[in-house]
């Protein structure tokens, strides 16, 4: 140990609880900056810029992984996955002729109330990169962001349902608040009965939850909870989550109702981003199951009802 | 021992971050060591001179802008748990290995604890006790590195 510098053993400058106390106090007052004060916004949007690369190389190994097996897939379940499609087209091209037929039906009795005119916008397809990092939240990040005109507020379904919403969008990626985190809620709607309701993630065991409801609401294990659309974010009709579990206590005159989310919120690659604004949504069983729904009240109910009104009394 | 240079520090912490950042999820997630303070953890016993509490604090905050939380908790969480690593470290190289991994083992537990803390006030929901496994399999991969060529530095009586 003769040849150690002499620096290690006598380490310059302030003290360590005179650092403490300097950088624990510059950290404080970064996080207030953040939470309360946002200014950090615009320093974190180009920073994570530069990390981009970073990132590219972090998930090089996955990717390649992920390459690599969907190259050696044998022959065998490609021409059974080509014989499903093929099955699946087959049966949505027919549904689809009658979608066809409402929709232009639809398009009629628009006009004649003198509502807004539905313009269908393409959900933008995009692949999950990784799930958050912090455990506490439910979040994953898309490979599309800012560059690919993606705006905070989008909503994000799968093929089964309702997956999340943008909150947050860098130049390259944008971040997915999932339906099962604490902050978010969603207005839905029971399909059974039509009674609004907005749900709530409930962060634990990837449930969500519809606080708010008396005890004697009429809910009942295996009602389907799909998007009321009155927020403007959602496109009504999209399912949403199933309840599992009601529950009722006396001594709260609130019902207990939890709901498991319908789209494969946890485990899925890809997934479509809507448009804001956007009415018609999506493909397969969304479409499928609520044809009708998804086209007509996407401009909301109460909008058109309203412009519906002078018309009315002409 | 010999002099160590700072850019080997940067370029382990580097590696480190890019550790982190590899697609983890699932049990992979929960059970992924925060390599970014072992290596700080590290480098603070082997190199006070070179790694200080600033370190910790400026690699905080690069953590913090790539998980894309609250800027500046993971910054509090390494700058004191940076400090109890610093003020104790001419003991710490003192110690054997048993001692040493207990003594980081507390060090990884007071990082969570802090993040945990930090969280709860910001209106977080809880995480189950598997939220702690990290610090453990966290002590494990010390213990490997400990056992390695690398860990003959960071303690003069190795046994």
């Amino acid at each position: 140990m003769d040849n150690q510098q002499p620096t290690a053993f006598f380490i310059h400058g302030p003290s360590p609880l005179a650092r403490l106390i300097f950088f624990a106090a510059l950290s404080l007052s970064v996080m207030m900056a953040d939470a309360r004060l946002h200014y950090l916004t615009e320093i974190r949007l180009g920073l994570v810029a530069l990390m981009h690369p970073l990132e590219n190389l972090a998930a090089l190994p996955a990717n390649l992984y992920r390459g690599m097996s969907e190259y050696l897939v044998t022959h065998n379940t490609l021409l059974k996955e080509n014989r499903r499609l093929t099955l699946l087209a087959l049966q949505q091209g027919v549904e689809l002729q009658s979608l066809k037929t409402l929709a232009s039906e639809n398009e009629h009795l628009h006009k004649l109330f003198g509502a807004a005119k539905l313009i269908a916008q393409p959900a933008k397809l995009a692949e999950i990169t990784h799930t958050g990092r912090d455990p506490f939240t439910h979040k994953v990040m898309v490979n599309l962001g800012a560059r690919q005109n993606i705006v905070a507020g989008q909503a994000v379904v799968d093929q089964t349902g309702v997956v999340g919403q943008v909150t947050l969008v860098y130049p390259f990626s944008s971040e997915v608040t999932l339906i099962t985190d604490k902050t978010l809620a969603i207005p839905v709607q029971i399909e059974r009965n039509g009674l609004r309701a907005i749900a709530f993630g409930q962060g634990r065991d990837g449930t969500i939850g519809l606080p708010y409801l008396p005890a004697n609401v009429d809910i009942r294990k295996g009602d389907k909870l799909i998007t009321s659309g009155i927020d403007g974010i959602y496109p009504a009709g999209l399912a949403v989550a199933m309840v599992i579990k009601l529950e009722s206590n006396t001594d709260s005159p609130f019902a207990r109702i939890t709901c498991q989310p319908v789209a494969g919120v946890e485990n899925h690659f890809q997934v479509l981003l809507l448009s804001p604004s956007s009415p018609v949504v999506a493909d397969g069983r969304v479409i499928n199951e609520n044809a009708i729904k998804a086209t007509a009240p996407s401009v909301s109910p109460s909008k058109s009802t309203i412009r519906a009104l002078p018309h009315a009394s002409h | 021992m010999q002099a160590i240079k700072p850019l080997s520090i940067y370029v382990s912490i580097l590696l480190a971050l890019l550790l982190q950042l590899l697609p983890w999820s699932g049990w992979g997630l929960l059970l992924r060591p925060d390599f970014i303070l072992l290596t700080l953890i590290y480098w603070m016993l082997r190199a006070p001179q070179h790694c200080s509490i600033g370190t910790a604090w400026l690699v905080g905050i690069v953590v913090d802008l790539i998980n894309g939380g609250l800027i500046g908790q993971n910054a509090l969480a390494y700058t004191l748990t940076a400090f109890f690593a610093a003020n104790y470290q001419r003991r710490l190289v003192l110690f054997n290995v048993g001692e040493q991994a207990g003594y980081v083992l507390a060090l990884l537990l007071l990082a969570q604890v802090i993040l945990f803390v930090v969280k709860l006030f910001g209106g977080g929901e809880a995480p189950g006790w598997t939220y702690f496994l990290a610090s453990f399999t966290g002590i494990i991969f010390w213990q490997i590195v400990s056992f390695s060529r690398l860990g003959n530095d960071i303690h003069l009586h190795p046994h």
